[in-house]
């Protein structure tokens, strides 16, 4: 394991902002952070960055005890969640200082800028100052600047806070390379649920600074909390046939016209029933051609929204 | 899998100093303040040499005078950069990317004292022209120059640790800039108290406490009083206390409470 974190909690006087934080995560691992505003995900990554010190509780990251800050700082990342950057550097400055900064000389820490400007994609603007650069091209220079040292874990908060849906793809597909090219581990602080889903392969939950929930994307997702609902599309023509063969199924509670699409139809299941089969039955029973069929709380989202309390 | 980081061998405060003197003087503060300080004392250069022709202002007086301002300036602009340093990267956001560094809080410190202090050499290095043009003929250039460099330099290292002590606590760069000016503010107080304030046992007494006040004091025996360098150096007593005590402090205090929010230790 790279990261272990056994009971941590971290107080600010009478605030506790991470309660029994306790989780792994394995090498080569992307660990998808979530959690609602507030919910301590940056206050346990300072935790875990070695920036603030744990209240109680112990970890270990890269294998290194937490007793041991500067050893853990040498072997991990870090995007922080509101980095700045020093305007009146040049890009190929700063990484370069960075570089100096764990101990590579002037020559190694100008091959390791280059390399890791054109991993990011800022070779070309590598000599203009960071004042020019966009927030997207920031994100990526600090990235760059969390891979310098070669790290073990890499930890990102909030990577695409605030950009476009192009930067956020660029950023995604970083992080997909870090862990599978560079084998490093990573924790991905995000609220894009979506971009967790395709990217993550594991996923941890924080709600009030606890762990409301860990494990892979479908097993969270399974667990998301009654009641479901479906939403189904047919033919326009076989609305009223389909409303019918679903108002007989045992789990369903309603079955109605939804708004949007034409031929769009919202069931809500009977508490304790987890799938639809019954109805998808009968419309077939009824010869409907059924178009589109979607069970919803078993997406992420959902888990998401019934965890945190949010729904 | 990624390596580790191979162990650092040398150690970083030179690689942090580096860093801020390319912050400082190159597009930083660095050269406009500097070319003010210089503005500063081609004036007060002009009128002390305009005075000394009507026979208004003795030429030691006006050597000692241009030194003095140079002095208490250069050792102020010390201040100024150092109150900047902690607060100012906290402001900005970027020191939580130098805290996450193996770099130690000492390293650090001891980095940003360094660069603020090249303030002060880039002061002295603008007064000596000016102490050369007002002290030529009377044989004063030299032991002038050198007791500016030895009193301004235990200034200088006094006021930018204190200026850096404010700056580990300060949440706000607004913050430390104020408190080191208030600071600044009421060292220079007893400068501007009633002659009569200034004589007797509790006037001197003040004057010798005064870091700021005790080393002009002593400056001004050397070059307008032609004062052996031995006969008043007990006045360089606070100076040197200042120098030590607050640089020593702010480097405990860098080591030990550098946080990433700023706030009281505890």
């Amino acid at each position: 394991m790279t990261v272990v974190a056994n009971g941590v909690r971290k107080e600010y006087g009478p605030v506790v902002a991470v309660e029994d934080l306790t989780f792994t995560a394995r090498p080569g691992e992307i660990l998808g952070v979530l959690g609602p505003n507030g919910a301590g995900k940056t206050t346990a990554i300072r935790v875990l960055t070695t920036i603030l010190a744990p209240t109680r509780g112990t970890f270990s990251v890269a294998g290194v005890p937490h007793a041991r800050p500067a050893e853990i700082r040498r072997r991990i990342g870090v995007l922080p969640e509101s980095a700045g950057y020093p305007g009146r550097q040049t890009g190929d400055e700063y990484l370069r200082y960075h570089a100096r900064l764990y101990g590579r000389n002037r020559t190694e820490a100008a091959e390791a800028t280059r390399a890791l400007l054109g991993e990011v994609g800022l070779h070309e603007r590598r000599r203009s100052l960071i004042s020019t650069y966009s927030r997207g091209m920031r994100q990526r220079l600090g990235i760059a600047r969390a891979l310098i040292n070669d790290p073990q874990v890499v930890f990102l908060d909030e990577p695409t806070l605030g950009l476009d849906p192009a930067g956020q793809r660029e950023v995604l597909g970083l992080v997909g390379r870090i862990a599978n090219e560079r084998g490093a581990t990573v924790l991905l602080s995000t609220h894009l649920l979506a971009e967790v889903e395709e990217a993550c392969s594991r996923v941890l939950i924080l709600n009030r600074g606890r762990v409301a929930a860990e494990g892979t994307v479908a097993e969270i997702a399974r667990r998301a909390a009654a009641p479901r609902s479906a939403r189904l599309r047919v033919p326009p023509e076989w609305m009223e046939e389909a409303l019918r063969a679903l108002a007989g199924a045992p789990e369903v509670a309603t079955a109605a016209r939804a708004d949007g699409q034409p031929g769009s139809i919202a069931v809500r299941l009977l508490e304790g029933h987890e799938s639809l089969n019954g109805g998808i039955g009968a419309l077939a029973t009824a010869g409907v051609p059924l178009l589109a069929f979607e069970l919803e709380g078993a997406r992420l989202n959902d888990a998401f929204l019934a965890m945190t309390g949010t729904r | 899998m990624a390596s580790v980081a191979r162990a650092r061998p040398r150690p970083a405060w030179p690689i942090v100093a580096g860093q801020e003197l390319r912050d400082l003087w190159l597009g930083g503060r660095g050269l406009p303040l500097s070319l003010a300080f210089s503005a500063l004392l081609s004036i007060l250069s002009y009128l002390v040499a305009t005075n000394r022709s009507l026979n208004f202002l003795e030429q030691h007086e006006s050597v000692n005078l241009t030194l003095q301002v140079a002095i208490a300036v250069g050792a102020m602009l010390t201040l100024l950069a150092a109150a900047d340093a902690l607060s100012g990267e906290r402001e900005r956001g970027t020191l939580e990317t130098l805290l996450l560094t193996p770099v130690s809080r000492l390293e650090l410190t001891i980095g940003k004292l360094l660069g603020a202090l090249t303030l002060w050499v880039a002061a002295l290095l603008i007064t000596m022209p000016y102490i050369w043009f007002l002290g030529r003929g009377i044989g004063i250039v030299g032991d002038a120059l050198a007791v500016g460099a030895l009193v301004g330099s235990l200034l200088a290292v006094f006021l930018a640790s204190l200026g850096l002590l404010v700056s580990v606590f300060a949440g706000s760069n607004r913050v430390s800039l104020s408190l080191s000016l208030l600071v600044l503010l009421a060292l220079f107080a007893p400068t501007q108290f009633p002659a009569g304030a200034q004589q007797g046992w509790a006037g001197e007494l003040l004057q010798r406490l005064n870091p700021l006040t005790a080393g002009e004091h002593y400056v001004g025996k050397i070059v307008v009083d032609r004062h052996p360098w031995s006969d008043d150096v007990s006045w360089l007593a606070s100076p040197l206390v200042a120098a030590v005590v607050f640089g020593l402090a702010a480097l405990v205090a860098g080591a030990r409470f550098i946080r990433l929010d700023g706030g009281p230790p505890g």
